[in-house]
């Protein structure tokens, strides 16, 4: 099928198609494999176990076309970002990735913008890849906030057949920064702890205070704590070596989550989006790791001192 | 360092009582590092009603003796210099000679004390011996701690030039220790134990490659036993891949074992399971 405005092969796309009713969703879906299929790339169409069964009845079988749960592929916002990553990066020739499907919103609408700002970082992290994403959005359930951010996050619009540029797009750094994004910010309440570092030699009383109290004052469970203490003392590392001490630190406690705020006295940081691209082999990979190992790390500035970044487990 | 609310919870990290025992490294980043080092060790050999010997030059600045560290860290140590079984040595050149260490061993052992604990700092034994003289040295104290029933604790500052520390971790058969760190050689390897950081991945580094340097050219695998190490960071995984590297690269094989999951996650993130030459084995 010819389309006025086609996928570009070897490149990197990220479409949203709208839908209320399964037939457009279906059709959009088949046109989308179809030209995936076509390119000799591998597709992937994955979705909740209801529509999974929908679409398979329209696609049938192929040899590079898998289908995939939410369930197993789609955990959390951070872990699917990286493990899409993970997976191009090390992809050992030039296949193209194709994939379509929707991320698992969810009934509770309060985790909505953690998979919007999923969305917006699809851009960077994949961007440099062959990698085609088609994301449905079904406009009959999902809310309107969710559904603006959709228009935000994906540079084209497409129904499948036709694509056309999204004039609402934000370039990720616009994005997170925008309310729409809404990006955590630090709690309001008043901290379970504060520490001040000056050396290297004090990152282990920041990972024993924060390890200890997250052990004995939340429900956080050992393996998410330990991934959020390695994010910490990398976070805390690169204050105290790319910023300048003393280096603060300030924790809060919840019963399900443990929140970090990181800032030291330099002259700010600017790229927001450091630690998300695949890191070259000899560079540099203390943030790219910590983004990993916690679910939320956002780098900003602070107006009274240098660098600040958030970090949380949830 | 200032501390809040919560400061009284910091976890001190809790090593068991023997690993102050047999011929030891002590790795200090700062003094402070250096004085709970002498402290704990000194305590130990109190619990053990050892005879205990301290090396250290008539002209010690007053600050860093023996006497100045025990009482900053309020271990008791009167009564047992009352009577004798605490001693300051200040003959340095006496104290490295093999035949006086045997002889002090001899004479504590028939006076009844179980067993004989010496230390000092190796810069101090420098004023005396080369460096080649003092690895000569190191070596027959080894012997002594591996034959007699003697423990000894060499004090070396980690900003020594690697080679010496990766030298010195070589003839220390009951391994390395740091404030956040030890390391214990393996017949075929090394076993890594509590933290490692940028603030002591060097010595981690040099811990391993003085252990992989030993290990003949090519055959084997090296083994490192990660079971009992609690936290590492990216520089400690790098730490890993630099001091391997001569041994991986003239065909030897690396086995990391049993690292906990936190450490685990941390290397495969890091591809270390598929560096040329690493073996990543489960716990």
């Amino acid at each position: 099928m010819d389309m006025p405005n086609p996928i570009v092969g070897g490149g990197y796309s990220h479409d949203l198609l709208l839908h209320d009713s399964d037939e457009d969703l279906v059709e959009g879906t088949v046109a989308f494999v179809e030209q995936g299929l076509a390119s000799g790339g591998q597709v992937l169409v994955h979705s909740s176990e209801e529509r999974v069964t929908m679409l398979r009845q329209a696609l049938g079988t192929h040899p590079r076309l898998d289908y995939g749960l939410d369930g197993d592929l789609y955990l959390s916002p951070t872990s699917t970002l990286f493990a899409y990553e993970r997976k191009l990066a090390e992809s050992p020739d030039a296949a193209e990735l194709w994939v379509t499907g929707t991320v698992p919103f969810g009934a509770d609408h309060t985790q909505h913008p953690s998979w919007s700002r999923y969305e917006s970082l699809v851009n960077e992290v994949l961007g440099p890849f062959a990698f085609h994403a088609l994301c449905t959005y079904d406009t009959r359930t999902l809310p309107a906030s969710t559904l603006e951010a959709a228009r935000l996050t994906h540079p084209c619009i497409s129904t499948g057949g036709e694509r056309v540029d999204s004039p609402d797009y934000l370039d990720p750094a616009d994005f997170l920064s925008d309310p729409r994004a809404a990006t955590p910010r630090q709690p309001e309440w008043e901290p379970a702890a504060t520490l001040t570092l000056h050396t290297v030699e004090d990152l282990q009383h920041a990972r024993h205070l924060v390890s200890g109290i997250g052990a004995s004052s939340s429900a956080v469970a050992r393996e998410a704590i330990d991934g959020f203490v390695l994010a910490l003392s990398e976070v805390l590392l690169n204050g105290l070596q790319h910023g300048r001490p003393p280096v603060e630190l300030t924790a809060w406690v919840e019963a399900a989550k443990l929140t970090c705020l990181v800032t030291d006295a330099g002259s700010g940081f600017s790229d927001r989006l450091s630690g998300y691209r695949y890191p070259d082999k000899d560079g540099p990979k203390g943030l790219w790791v910590a983004r990993q190992a916690c679910e939320e790390l956002i780098i900003g500035n602070t107006t009274t001192r240098g660098c600040s970044v958030l970090i949380a487990t949830a | 360092m200032s501390h809040g609310a919560y400061a009284g919870r910091v976890q001190p990290v809790d090593w068991p009582q023997s690993a102050w025992d047999g011929h030891l490294l002590l790795a200090y980043v700062s003094e402070q590092d250096r004085r709970s080092g002498v402290a704990a060790w000194v305590r130990r050999g109190l619990e053990l009603g050892a005879k205990i010997l301290y090396v250290e030059r008539p002209d010690v600045p007053l600050d860093r003796s023996l006497t100045a560290v025990l009482s900053e860290r309020k271990v008791d140590s009167v009564p047992a210099m009352g009577v004798g079984q605490l001693q300051v040595v200040d003959s340095v050149r006496e104290a490295v000679d093999p035949a006086w260490q045997a002889s002090v061993v001899d004479e504590a052992l028939v006076a009844g004390y179980p067993t004989v604990r010496l230390s000092g700092e190796a810069s101090t034994v420098w004023t005396v011996t080369s460096p080649l003289e003092h690895l000569q040295v190191e070596r027959a104290a080894d012997t002594l701690c591996r034959t007699r029933p003697v423990s000894m604790m060499c004090q070396y500052a980690a900003r020594e030039a690697s080679s010496t520390l990766q030298e010195a971790c070589a003839v220390h058969s009951a391994g390395l220790r740091e404030s956040l760190l030890h390391t214990v050689p393996t017949p075929d390897g090394v076993a890594v134990a509590g933290e490692v950081d940028s603030s002591n991945e060097g010595i981690l580094r040099s811990a391993l490659a003085g252990a992989c340097a030993d290990l003949l050219e090519g055959l084997g695998a090296f083994v490192v036993d990660l079971s009992r190490l609690r936290f590492m960071d990216v520089s400690g995984a790098r730490a890993l891949l630099t001091a391997t590297a001569d041994h991986r690269r003239r065909g030897g094989v690396v086995r990391l074992l049993a690292p906990q999951p936190a450490v685990d996650r941390l290397l495969r993130l890091l591809d270390l399971d598929r560096v040329d030459g690493f073996i990543l084995e489960g716990a």
